[in-house]
């Protein structure tokens, strides 16, 4: 059972509007309707009633609970970012500056993250534009750390994977290619400012594998959105079958009581 | 009544993770093999070096030709067979990892070939093999290092580097899979969703 008290201006709701997302309980629940309303509703045209009965807010062509869903995964990759940002801070810090911007901006992640996590516990949505920057801030966290370790020789770049990972199954293809092409743009002319020459075909390999991440997360999550969005195609000519038949069944049983 | 047709079966949502996942492992692994090759490629200093390196990048491509074809001709193949290429994955990468003529091991920097492939891998299985399987890319790191010697084992900066690279190879399963079981639930509740949907008509019937 579910803790979270329906509130439409704080939950993330279907294109429908017949369902909310309950954070607490990982899962799509049915809008309360009023009780007294009910009655006065109009009727509906059969095709608007086959609208609001279908489930196409389950397909990929809406983005926003794909977001919704994707923002799970960011969330877990920034604690990955961050515990692993904090243990390895402490292991053996080079020097004092080093150490302080490190665990500044480790820090301020932390807050931004404990946020979005907290929003979407109690099931509220979160601005896409939220969403958008505290990648976008993760991108700058990394490529912080990786200015003040040297460029090149720094091992930190590989964080840029995780906040890739998320991004790449959470954002739409024109979101994950800029975002990726951002990573890539500056993480590249960083290694290019810093890094030899024989060290060049490393940088390559480093942006490749970056680029490579993000194709294969959002080939997967198109994917799924394509296999979602035949289920509901199947599901909606299922529905269409059970609506001719009944007609020749309801002459043979004309008034069977409800259970 | 009219038989209720099932929308979407357990043993079809198995075979039709496979059958899409396949596609991600497939693209991964063409990443892996274009960076390699353009790297052989590249850093060749003489035809020696070339005809050495080489060969790991051709039999990559040999088995991605072979799986790639079969999936476009419309006959993927099975769950095993996915799996055991992907092993071969790791096996390639920390053969380049080991043996790259240069740097070995800690120093190569070819290990972040394994995170496109663990990553790939973790959004096509379910979590018991998906977590077998990073083990194993980590193992198989772990011991390329311990096997050149590169690691000092004296908790100093190589050692952090590598538990740097150890979490990250962790991360990329943990994350594609978590992602994979997201998108089965919602799989799952749209089949539900028919299902109940389905029942309400027949209330609906009823009265």
């Amino acid at each position: 059972m579910s803790t979270t008290r329906w509130n439409p201006a704080h939950h993330l709701v279907s294109p429908d509007g017949k369902w909310y997302w309950d954070g607490v309980a990982q899962e799509w629940k049915a809008v309360p309707t009023p009780a007294a309303p009910a009655k006065a509703a109009p009727t509906t045209s059969p095709a608007a009633a086959a609208a609001s009965r279908g489930l196409s807010f389950f397909t990929g062509t809406i983005r926003s609970d794909d977001l919704s869903y994707g923002q799970t995964v960011l969330v877990w990759a920034r604690w990955i970012l961050i515990g692993t940002g904090l243990l390895l801070s402490f292991w053996s810090p080079k020097d004092l500056l080093t150490l302080q911007v490190q665990l500044a901006a480790i820090i301020a992640l932390a807050f931004g993250n404990f946020y979005l996590h907290v929003q979407l516990l109690r099931g509220h949505t979160a601005l896409d534009n939220v969403v958008y920057g505290a990648s976008l801030a993760d991108i700058c966290v990394v490529t912080a750390l990786v200015l003040v370790q040297s460029g090149y020789p720094s091992p930190v770049f590989i964080f840029y994977f995780a906040a890739i990972v998320g991004i790449s199954v959470a954002f739409p293809t024109q979101m994950t290619a800029g975002y990726t092409l951002l990573a890539i743009g500056v993480y590249g002319i960083i290694c290019l400012a810093t890094a030899t020459g024989d060290e060049y075909p490393a940088v390559f390999t480093r942006l490749l594998t970056i680029a490579a991440v993000a194709v294969c997360g959002n080939l997967f999550a198109r994917h799924e959105a394509q296999r979602r969005a035949d289920a509901i195609r199947i599901h909606g000519e299922l529905l269409d079958e059970i609506e001719h038949q009944p007609s020749s069944q309801s002459q043979t049983q004309p008034a069977t009581p409800a259970l | 009544m009219p038989a209720a047709r099932e929308v979407r079966t357990a043993a079809q949502a198995n075979q039709e993770d496979v059958f899409y996942g396949q596609t991600v492992i497939m693209w991964a692994r063409w990443s892996v093999i274009v960076t390699g090759i353009v790297l052989v490629l590249w850093t060749s200093t003489n035809v020696s070096l070339l005809t050495q390196t080489m060969p790991f990048f051709l039999v990559l491509m040999a088995v991605n030709f072979f799986l790639h074809g079969r999936y476009v001709m419309g006959s993927p193949l099975n769950r095993v067979v996915v799996i055991v290429a992907s092993v071969i994955d790791l096996v390639l990468i920390t053969a380049i990892v080991v043996l790259w003529p240069g740097s070995h091991g800690l120093h190569n920097q070819f290990y972040v070939l394994y995170f496109p492939v663990v990553f790939a891998f973790a959004l096509v299985f379910t979590r018991r093999i998906e977590a077998a399987y990073t083990v194993l890319a980590i193992l198989l790191y772990l011991g390329a290092c311990l096997f050149t010697g590169t690691v000092p084992f004296d908790l100093g900066s190589d050692d952090k580097v590598l538990v740097m690279r150890v979490i990250v190879i962790a991360a990329m399963g943990f994350l594609g899979n978590y992602y994979f079981r997201i998108q089965r639930d919602r799989l799952v509740q749209a089949s539900r969703g028919d299902r109940s949907t389905l029942s309400e008509i027949r209330g609906g019937l009823a009265h």
